[in-house]
C-alpha cells in the first residue's frame, strides 16, 4: 500500500493527495548498454541527475523512455530503480500506458505496489478508439489501483490518436475519484482550453501537464507544468522557463521558450534518437535506441554538438552526470 | 515598408436575402455596427463572410462595398484566396485598385500541392501588389495543405511585404516556430490570431486578432485584446474562457452558427448561403437560448 494512500485514504483522493504537480517534470529516457540491454544502474543515475536538477517530479518510462519497445519485465524493473533511487524526493508517476489493456493493469498493480505516486494512462491506443471506449478503459485501470491516476491525452491528425474530449474528461472525473490529472499532447489553444475550463470547474486543482515544454501558450490558460523533452540537455533552461512563467515574466519566459522550440526541432526527427545524440555532446551518453528507431550517427551526433554550441547549451547546462 | 498592425481587426458576416443574392442593404448595417463596436480594422470576406460561396465578381462587388462604405475610417483588410493562383492573384490586384489597405490569403484549398507550390502560390499572390501581405493558416487545415513553419520562412525570404500571419490553426507548436523564426528574418513580423483564442497568441509573441465573434461579443473581444495588449494574460483567463464557452457554443451550430447566435443578439442577418444550411427550429432555438443565457452577454449590445 502506498504511503501516500496510507496518509490519506478517504473516498476522494485526488483531493487529499499530498503532492502538487507543477514546474517542468523530467521524464528520462532509458538508458541501454550497446547489447541494447537496458542499463539499470544509468537509468538510477539519469533520474539522480533530473532530481539533483530541480525536477520537481519524475515521470517513466514515457515514449521517449521508448517504452514500445520494452518488455513489460523491464518496465517493471525500471519502475522499481526509478521509486527506489527518487526515495521519495519528489514524486514519481509510472507510465502504464500499453498495447494489451491486460498488461496495462498488471503495470499500474505493480506500480501501486513498489510506492509509486500516481500513473499515467493512455489506453487502449493503436486503434482508433471511440469515445466511449476510451471511457470504458481508463475506467477500468483507474478504478484497478489506488493510486492517483494520468490521463495521456493524443489526439493524433485524422482520428487515429487517443482523444480526451472535454465532455469525456467531464465524464471521468465524475466516474473516478482520483483521477488528478492529464497529460495533453494536443498543443491546441481550443482543445486544450476546453478541457481546462471544464475541468478546473469540477475539479479544482486537476494537473494539466504539457507533453512537452511548449508551456508558454497554455500556461495562461491553465496548465501547471510540462513533462520534459529536453531535459537531459538543458534543465536550466527549462527551470528557468518556468520561474519566468510564475513570476509572469513574459519576456524571459518568450526568451526561454523560444530556445527550447529550436532545441526541440533538433530533437524531433525519429525522437528520441537525437536526444540520446545530443547527450553525448553534454557528457550523459544513453547508449543506442532499440529498432526500428535509428541511433544517431556519428555525423548526426557531430551537428548535434555544433547546433548545441550555438545555442549556448553546452556552456550554459550542466556538464556530465 | 513601414509596418502595418491592424490592431483588433472584426471579421463581418455576409447577410444573404431568402433569394440567395447579397443583402447590401443589411451588409452596410453590418458594417455599421463593427466600426462601432471597437474594430480598428476589418478582414473581408473571411470564412465566417463565406468567401467561397461567393461568386468572384460578388467578392469584387463586395469589396468595392465595403471600402465606399467604410469610406476610411478604418483600414479595410481584402481576403483574396483561391484554390487557383492566377485567379487570387487577380482578385490581389483589383483590392490594390480598389483601396484595400492589405490583401489576406491562405494556401489553396482543394488540392494538395507539395509545400514548394504553396509558398510558390503565396509568393505569387504576395508579390502581385505592394499592399502588406497577411499569410493565413487554412481553416480546413486538411482540404488541402497544412501550412508549416518551413512554408512561411520561405515566403518571408522571398518577399518585400509580408506583414504577418494569421493563425487559425491554434497549434502552439506552429504558432511559436513562425514568429519566433519568422522574426529573425524579418523583424516587425506579425503573429495574429485567426480566432477568438487571443491569449495563447499574444503570450508567444502575437499581437492582433481577426475575431470572429465581434460579431457576437464585441466588447468582451475588446478586453481580451486589451488585457493581451498589456501582457496582462493571466488576468484575461477568465475572459478568455467565457469567449471559450462562447467559441463552443457557436461551433456545435456549425456554419450556421455565428449568423444563429447573431440573432439571438437581436441582429438578425439571414441564413447562410447555400449549400450551407440554417438549423432547424428546434437547434436553432436551442442555440439561442444557451447564448441569450451567458451571463458575460449581458453587457454586450442588442440590436444594430
Amino acid at each position: 500500500m502506498s504511503t501516500v494512500l496510507t496518509e490519506a485514504p478517504a473516498a476522494h483522493p485526488a483531493a487529499n493527495r499530498p503532492f502538487v504537480l507543477k514546474g517542468v517534470m523530467q521524464a528520462p529516457v532509458t538508458p541501454l548498454h550497446d547489447d541494447f540491454s537496458v542499463d539499470y544502474d544509468g537509468l538510477a543515475k539519469m533520474v539522480d541527475f533530473h532530481v539533483r536538477n530541480g525536477a520537481p517530479a519524475i515521470a517513466w518510462p514515457h515514449h521517449k523512455a521508448e517504452s514500445p519497445n520494452l518488455t513489460m519485465e523491464e518496465r517493471k524493473l525500471g519502475a522499481e530503480v526509478l521509486v527506489k533511487t527518487v526515495a521519495r524526493r519528489v514524486p514519481v508517476s509510472i507510465f502504464v500506458g500499453s498495447l494489451s489493456e491486460e498488461d496495462s493493469l498488471d503495470l499500474a498493480r505493480h506500480a501501486q505496489k513498489i510506492d509509486a505516486d500516481m500513473l499515467l494512462t493512455i489506453s487502449p491506443y493503436c486503434r482508433r478508439p471511440t469515445q466511449e471506449e476510451i471511457f470504458h478503459s481508463i475506467v477500468r485501470i483507474g478504478s484497478h489501483t489506488e493510486l492517483p491516476v494520468l490521463t495521456y491525452n493524443s489526439p493524433w491528425r485524422n482520428g487515429e490518436g487517443v482523444e480526451f474530449t472535454s465532455e469525456l474528461v467531464a465524464r471521468l472525473i465524475e466516474r473516478l475519484p482520483n483521477y488528478i490529472g492529464m497529460k495533453d499532447a494536443s498543443f491546441h489553444s481550443e482543445k486544450f482550453m476546453e478541457i481546462s475550463r471544464v475541468a478546473l470547474r469540477m475539479r479544482p486543482g486537476f494537473s494539466i501537464i504539457m507533453g512537452l515544454e511548449h508551456l508558454l501558450a497554455s500556461y495562461p490558460l491553465g496548465a501547471c507544468g510540462s513533462f520534459s523533452s529536453c531535459g537531459a540537455i538543458a534543465p536550466n533552461l527549462c527551470n528557468r522557463l518556468f520561474a519566468a512563467l510564475v513570476a509572469n515574466d513574459w519576456e524571459t519566459a518568450r526568451t526561454c521558450q523560444y530556445k527550447i522550440t529550436k532545441l526541440y526541432r533538433l530533437f524531433k526527427d525519429q525522437y528520441p534518437s537525437s536526444l540520446k545524440g545530443a547527450m553525448i555532446s553534454m557528457g550523459r551518453p544513453a547508449g543506442p535506441i532499440r529498432g526500428p528507431l535509428p541511433t544517431a550517427t556519428k555525423e548526426r551526433v557531430e551537428f548535434l554538438c555544433r547546433q548545441l554550441e550555438a545555442l549556448d547549451v553546452i556552456n550554459t547546462e550542466p556538464h556530465g552526470w | 515598408m513601414k509596418a502595418f498592425k491592424p490592431g483588433l481587426v472584426h471579421v463581418p458576416v455576409t447577410p444573404f436575402k431568402t433569394d440567395q443574392s447579397v443583402d447590401y442593404d443589411l451588409y452596410a448595417k453590418v458594417l455599421e455596427f463593427h466600426l462601432r463596436n471597437g474594430a480598428d480594422a476589418l478582414a473581408l470576406p473571411m470564412q465566417q463572410g463565406e468567401d467561397v460561396s461567393l461568386t468572384d465578381a460578388e467578392l469584387r462587388k463586395l469589396l468595392e462595398f465595403a471600402l465606399k462604405h467604410v469610406n476610411g475610417r478604418v483600414p479595410v483588410i481584402a481576403h483574396v484566396s483561391d484554390p487557383g493562383t492566377a485567379i487570387a492573384v487577380s482578385r490581389a490586384r483589383h483590392a490594390e485598385q480598389a483601396g484595400a489597405a492589405a490583401i489576406a490569403s491562405h494556401p489553396p484549398y482543394f488540392w494538395h500541392p507539395k509545400p514548394a507550390m504553396v509558398a510558390e502560390h503565396l509568393v505569387q499572390i504576395g508579390s502581385a501588389t505592394r499592399l502588406p501581405f497577411f499569410i493565413c493558416t487554412p481553416v480546413v487545415e486538411d482540404a488541402g495543405t497544412r501550412l508549416t513553419a518551413e512554408i512561411v520562412l520561405d515566403v518571408l525570404k522571398r518577399l518585400d511585404n509580408p506583414a504577418g500571419l494569421v493563425d487559425a490553426s491554434m497549434r502552439f507548436v506552429f504558432m511559436v516556430e513562425t514568429i519566433s523564426l519568422g522574426r529573425e528574418i524579418r523583424p516587425d513580423f506579425q503573429l495574429l490570431a485567426g480566432t477568438d483564442f487571443m491569449v495563447p497568441n499574444a503570450v508567444v509573441g502575437g499581437s492582433g486578432a481577426f475575431s470572429p465573434l465581434s460579431s457576437v461579443a464585441p466588447k468582451l473581444a475588446r478586453q481580451i485584446y486589451e488585457h493581451c495588449s498589456k501582457q496582462e494574460f493571466m488576468q484575461a483567463r477568465k475572459l478568455q474562457e467565457d469567449m471559450a464557452e462562447l467559441h463552443h457554443l457557436v461551433k456545435k451550430g456549425g456554419r450556421a452558427g455565428l449568423k444563429t447566435a447573431m440573432r439571438a443578439m437581436g441582429r438578425a442577418c439571414g441564413e447562410p448561403r447555400l449549400p450551407g444550411l440554417s438549423l432547424g427550429e428546434p437547434e436553432m432555438g436551442q442555440l439561442a437560448a444557451r447564448v441569450s443565457a451567458c451571463p458575460y452577454l449581458s453587457t454586450e449590445p442588442r440590436g444594430w
